[in-house]
């Protein structure tokens, strides 16, 4: 029945290309526009670490001005950073099984070759348990050790492209590169790792690209390194030294912890409860308790990362369906209407209502497939313009308008569903048409 | 031209004509919101930013080696960009301006004070910034060299002067004239105001305070230095590698990277012009999609009326008569369209100034989207309505 019904579906679409050509584009274009807003919002709204999403959580202490929250239009939530010495205050708590204190920074890098030009790059300076807590892939070597924190010592992990590019690609652990004046030993040499959005600090956008140098936290200090994301400070007080800013209460480390367990989770939630409350106790913190520990989707939300805009082009983009969809059902009654004397000959021999029906519905959601295939191209071309439209702006942009099978899928559920909803009308009334309306002039 | 028979033949068949209707509803509300969108966005782009902004660029150096000779660098940085033929000024800048990035403190009308205090984007520029910023000056004067602050690491330290756009003055003096009068910092350090720039835009485009700029008599230093230049109309361009290729062979340093200020910009910017082209692009898409419907919808009348019209013009209807019916009809299908329509846009707008905090949609704009969708609906109708008119009167005799 269902090659039967197939088989009419084709003869019908050969009478009428053009008709058959406008169903299947206005269903394409529809469902290009939504796939297209979808796959953006996809993406943004898309958790890089999906599977710690119940261990790995931003740590937040309200360090804030006790005359205005650090948001003003979200006054309930704590700066999204920690001052430095809250952060090395957090380093000690043995909860968590990974902390992570860091901030971003630059370095000059001289890999000592002389063709090579010395050059700015982008620097995370961190506790190794970054790598750990972040599932970040290596390619030779791995993280350095506590005590490297500590010290610090002169390790550097690099990423695999500084490594292609100054190395040639080899296994380069155990080599020095000099960081400013300073040599360092690479210990680690990461593997391609691209998070998008970059969960792990927003400070600066969320489709940055990932550093290319990771060195211990303890350089921070030591080097008194400041930071090149985003510092913000609400106190009126004297700072005319580095260690009047660490001692400061300018926000501006970034801090993580992962749990083992549940249990830890809440035992670090009271444990920095009580923290707030000892330094209360100091003259500290004078806005009322609020240290929360957000996971990875709780961190985007808060971070706003998928913007207003995007959820105002992803309502439009449905809407715009919609019209597609209604126009579809004009264009199908008018097909089907005007091939209904051979419906009333099949109705004459003794097919049944539910027989056109089902053939008709057949019709539609061959249709409707065909639609959200060409749908699919078209979304593909839109998003292959979006990422040349945005290419200079960020490297990053092509994870950001890379259609996943997910999207993928969607957009053919999509499609099916619009053909289903386009089709369904015309189908149950070109199931109700008289046959001797049809055959009388014959 | 009665509409009476017009209405009765369209209540007849109705399921087309709703649907078109329901087409241009959806449409309407639609194009006339996003319409409203890509408006604001425009505007937000195109305000003027008070800055030089064709004939500026900015170079980013950063210096890695201990005892960097900062302070002699960035003197005999200054002399030779300044001395450059095409260049109209040159300073060290603290942070970029309209690029996103920037420091900004709080500036208060008296001591000690207490609460809100008014929020300042501050640039710390040497005694040429106002001339490389291509701000204008509504009155005062700009800095001289003597109070320039020399190139100095982390300090608390506030400036004897500052001078401030004229937005920031309103809000720190509402009612006195601004210029000669003192501000404090956060620590209640005196300053005084000497120049009010008539507008300037800070960093952070998206700010509601944008205009919000001080301007501090202070040498930029000392890892990461920036200038700005300001070249003469036409010389950015032929400058920028010239500037590139001398700052470069200060050994112990590396520039970072030579821009325009146009980069930076078009860059804050890129999400409001990406909003407004991708929404345009659904504008024109989505009024070809509901124009074929109505197409659709009036060959399809035209065809299976081709008797009635043939009958008609036997009886003594005129060719523009036959067009006239169609055009009618299509008014009254458009309008009732248009009146669902008129509803649904007003919701979508209150949904997006509910929930996205966008301004109320403006009354203006449905008023001109009616008036659109009725244009378009009678030039879609305008084919099918004309090849009407060209059914011969014979037609009528012929079967039956």
């Amino acid at each position: 029945m269902l090659s039967y019904n197939l088989h009419l579906a084709c003869a019908s679409y050969r009478r009428n290309p053009t008709l058959t050509g406008l169903v299947a584009g206005a269903i394409a274009i529809g469902i290009a526009v939504c796939t297209i807003t979808l796959t953006l919002y996809h993406a943004l709204s898309n958790n890089p670490i999906w599977w710690k999403n119940d261990q790995l959580y931003a740590v937040t202490i309200d360090s804030w001005d006790p005359e205005r929250p650090d948001n003003d239009k979200h006054p309930e939530r704590p700066p999204p950073q920690l001052t430095y010495k809250d952060a090395l205050a957090l380093l000690k708590s043995d909860i968590p099984v990974h902390k992570v204190a860091m901030f971003k920074s630059t370095r000059v890098l001289d890999a000592g070759k002389a063709d090579a030009k010395v050059k700015r790059m982008d620097t995370r300076v961190t506790t190794g348990d970054f790598f750990r807590a972040f599932d970040v892939p290596f390619l030779y070597g791995g993280p350095w050790n506590a005590a490297a924190d500590q010290s610090p010592e002169p390790v550097v992990v690099i990423s695999k492209e500084v490594n292609e590019k100054t190395f040639g690609g080899i296994n380069s652990v155990g080599r020095t590169v000099r960081l400013d004046d300073r040599d360092f030993r690479i210990v680690g040499v990461l593997d391609t790792w691209r998070p998008a959005p970059t969960y792990y600090d927003l400070n600066n956008g969320s489709l940055e690209n990932p550093e290319d140098i990771y060195i211990p936290f303890a350089w921070g200090e030591a080097l008194e390194l400041e930071s090149a994301g985003n510092t913000n400070c609400w106190k009126s007080e004297q700072i005319n030294s580095f260690k009047d800013f660490t001692n400061s209460e300018c926000v501006w480390i970034q801090f993580w912890a992962e749990f083992s367990s549940k249990a830890d989770h809440n035992r670090f939630q009271s444990w920095l409860d009580g923290y707030a409350k000892d330094q209360k106790k100091l003259g500290r913190f004078p806005r009322p308790l609020n240290n929360h520990l957000y996971n990875v989707d709780e961190w985007l939300a808060f971070n706003e990362v998928v913007t207003k805009d995007n959820r105002v082009l992803v309502g439009l983009a449905f809407m715009f369906l919609a019209v597609c969809v209604v126009n579809t059902v004009g264009l199908l009654l008018a097909k089907f209407l005007s091939a209904a004397s051979l419906s009333g000959l099949r109705r004459a021999l003794g097919a049944s209502r539910r027989d056109i029906f089902q053939q008709h519905l057949v019709e539609v959601i061959v249709l409707g497939l065909a639609g959200g295939l060409l749908g699919l191209i078209l979304s593909a071309l839109g998003l292959w313009g979006l990422r040349l439209m945005f290419a200079s702006d960020f490297d990053q942009y092509a994870s950001l308008t890379h259609m996943d099978p997910t999207m993928m899928s969607a957009a053919i559920l999509l499609s099916l569903l619009a053909g289903i909803a386009a089709g369904l009308y015309p189908a149950w009334r070109i199931g109700r048409i008289q046959p001797a309306t049809y055959l009388k002039t014959q | 031209m009665s509409i009476r028979p017009i209405l009765s033949a369209l209540l007849r068949n109705k399921t087309g004509a709703i649907l078109v209707a329901v087409q241009i509803a959806l449409t309407l509300a639609v194009v006339v919101n996003s319409i409203y969108i890509i408006v604001q966005r425009i505007e937000k782009i195109g305000r003027p930013t008070g800055i030089d902004e064709a004939n500026i660029f900015m170079v980013n150096t950063q210096n890695y080696t201990r005892d960097f000779p900062y302070e002699a660098t960035i003197r005999e940085d200054l002399a030779y960009l300044n001395g450059l033929p095409g260049v109209v000024a040159a300073t060290t800048i603290n942070a970029i301006p309209l690029s996103g990035g920037g420091s900004s403190t709080a500036y208060f009308n008296a001591p000690g004070g207490k609460g809100e205090g008014v929020p300042g984007n501050y640039f710390e520029v040497t005694e040429r910034g106002i001339d490389a910023l291509g701000i204008h000056l509504s009155s005062g004067r700009g800095f001289s060299a003597a109070v320039i602050r020399p190139p100095m690491q982390r300090t608390s330290e506030f400036v004897p002067e500052i001078i401030v756009t004229r937005d920031v003055a309103k809000q720190l003096f509402p009612d006195t004239e601004p210029l000669g009068k003192t501000v404090y910092s956060q620590l209640s350090q005196p300053a005084r105001i000497v120049g009010i720039i008539d507008h300037m835009h800070g960093s952070w485009t998206g700010w509601d305070k944008v205009g919000n700029v001080v301007l501090h008599p202070v040498t930029d230093c000392c890892k990461r230095i920036s200038y700005l230049v300001r070249t003469k109309p036409g010389d950015r361009d032929r400058l920028m590698p010239i500037v590139e290729a001398k700052l470069i062979k200060t050994s112990g340093r590396v520039v970072n990277s030579v821009r325009t200020l146009g980069f930076y910009k078009d860059r804050s910017y890129s999400d409001d012009r990406n909003m407004a082209i991708f929404l345009s692009v659904v504008i024109v898409l989505l009024i070809a999609i509901a124009s074929l419907g109505i197409f659709g919808l009036a060959t399809f009348n035209v065809q299976s009326r081709t008797k009635q019209i043939g009958t008609r013009r036997a009886i003594g209807a005129r060719r523009r008569d036959i067009v006239q019916y169609f055009l009618v009809e299509n008014w009254l299908i458009t309008t009732s369209g248009i009146v669902g329509g008129c509803v649904l846009a007003l919701a979508v707008g209150y949904w997006l100034s509910m929930h996205f905090e966008l301004p109320r949609l403006d009354l203006y704009y449905l008023v001109g989207g009616v008036f659109g969708l009725w244009l378009v609906g009678q030039l879609a109708t305008l084919l099918p309505a004309r090849r009407a008119s060209r059914v011969p009167p014979a037609v009528a005799t012929r079967t039956v």
